[in-house]
């Protein structure tokens, strides 16, 4: 450990334990922590060393481990709805896919900024629908779509299963003619692309 | 096999496979080498092969072993049917139901388990040939696959066994020198904070042997630490060149 004492470079290949320098020289940044008042690595990558603001950060090189946190964008299928509230299955955070999924709850007054009847108007099980964590309180992830851009980005005829279409502020089933009622996002998307 | 009277070290101090008492046995290590799991890595050491995968975090399934403040982590250590020589039902024994205990205990200080509450973080430790020393080989290979997975954590964790055969101290036991020999002392040790994570002991030792013993077994977890980091750096750093090409 000595070396990397020494040499005081960025770019040096570090693994989880490897000993950065003590907190009296650097503010430790990203995958770092202290214990007795050193820093270490806490994941594998390279060394980030910055001399102006005096930080010190691991560049990971590896996976980057997601999971969802208040605020965070998500996006996830519609599982089931109950009474008021829909269950999400989240199995995007941002862009980034996740391996597994996490279970998140639309209570019908996040739904929207204005009043919404019922949360069949909001969105049926099997939409893909984009929305922001709001609390994690309860040991669950609630979310909310009022915001712009937030909402059902793919949606499936009721009656018959086919992908729904948007005309101007309503969205159609072009099998069979049906209207239907969705809280969609802005870029509600007609296809797969 | 040899025979009962056959010794398992001769006079020269080497031992039937020709290693010397403080001599680890060939070792290889991989990582990442599992497309389907988060992080995976793979060892060879001796004739013992093990595959270790780690999944998660993810969302806890049944819901109630969420945990409020951490990440649960679940470790599953077996053993396949084919990895010994008559062949072992594929059920969870007794034997691997403790030894999947021990090495989650293991491992956890290692983990900073808490910036993942109410998740779960599946470990998965696949033993496919043993011979002696499985445990010890299989966190070794289990902190290189959390690492992979690029899970926080605060050391790399690495643990070797050692004991005491017909009255010498040696490092690294094979199955035939544990079963012949007198003790036999597994160690799980975190390099850098310089912490002991697993000490179990089979057999009998005086104080000062015993002492001896774990100061041989953290001289073979030094060594298998230098392994792991190499391991690591071969995956890591040989990928970004070819990226940057």
């Amino acid at each position: 450990m000595a070396k990397i004492l020494s040499k005081r470079q960025s770019g040096q290949f570090v693994v989880p334990g490897n000993r950065l320098g003590v907190i009296e020289e650097f503010t430790p940044g990203q995958g770092t922590y202290v214990e007795r008042g050193e820093i270490y690595a806490e994941i594998t990558g390279h060394t980030l060393l910055d001399m102006q603001n005096k930080t010190v950060s691991v560049y990971p090189l590896v996976r980057v481990v997601r999971v969802p946190k208040v605020g965070s964008i998500v996006t996830g299928q519609v599982s089931k709805l109950q009474n008021k509230t829909a269950i999400i299955r989240i199995f995007k955070i941002g862009e980034e896919q996740l391996s597994g999924v996490f279970s998140g709850l639309l209570y019908i007054s996040d739904v929207s900024a204005s009043y919404v009847d019922s949360i069949y108007d909001a969105c049926k099980p099997g939409d893909i629908i984009r929305a922001k964590v709001i609390s994690e309180k309860n040991r669950i992830y609630h979310l909310s779509t009022a915001d712009k851009g937030l909402g059902v980005l793919y949606a499936f005829c009721s009656h018959c299963g086919h992908m729904l279409k948007q005309k101007r502020y309503k969205i159609f089933c072009p099998e069979c003619g049906r209207f239907e009622k969705r809280r969609v996002a802005v870029d509600f998307k007609e296809t797969v692309s | 096999m040899p025979k009962s009277e056959e010794r398992m070290i001769d006079k020269d101090g080497v031992r039937i496979d020709g290693r010397k008492y403080n001599e680890l046995r060939q070792t290889k290590i991989e990582v990442g080498i599992l497309s389907n799991a988060d992080g995976s890595a793979y060892i060879e050491q001796g004739k013992n092969k093990i595959l270790s995968a780690v999944y998660g975090p993810h969302e806890v399934h049944p819901k109630h072993l969420a945990l409020p403040n951490r990440s649960r982590l679940r470790c599953r250590y077996h053993m396949a049917p084919f990895s010994v020589e008559e062949r072992k039902s594929p059920a969870p024994s007794r034997r691997e139901q403790e030894l999947s205990k021990v090495i989650r205990e293991a491992l956890e200080p290692s983990i900073f388990l808490e910036y993942y509450p109410r998740t779960s973080i599946d470990l998965f430790i696949e033993i496919l040939q043993a011979n002696g020393g499985t445990r010890c080989a299989g966190i070794t290979v289990a902190s290189l696959a959390l690492a992979d997975a690029g899970i926080p954590m605060r050391d790399l964790t690495t643990a070797c066994a050692a004991g005491k055969v017909e009255g010498q101290l040696v490092l690294d036991l094979t199955d035939n020198e544990d079963k012949k020999g007198e003790a036999d002392v597994p160690v799980a040790y975190m390099p850098n904070l310089d912490a002991i994570t697993l000490l179990q002991m089979d057999g009998q030792l005086t104080l000062e042997e015993f002492e001896k013993t774990i100061n041989l077994s953290l001289e073979g977890c030094k060594q298998l630490y230098e392994l792991q980091k190499e391991a690591l750096k071969v995956k890591y750093v040989a990928v970004k060149e070819e990226v940057e090409e």
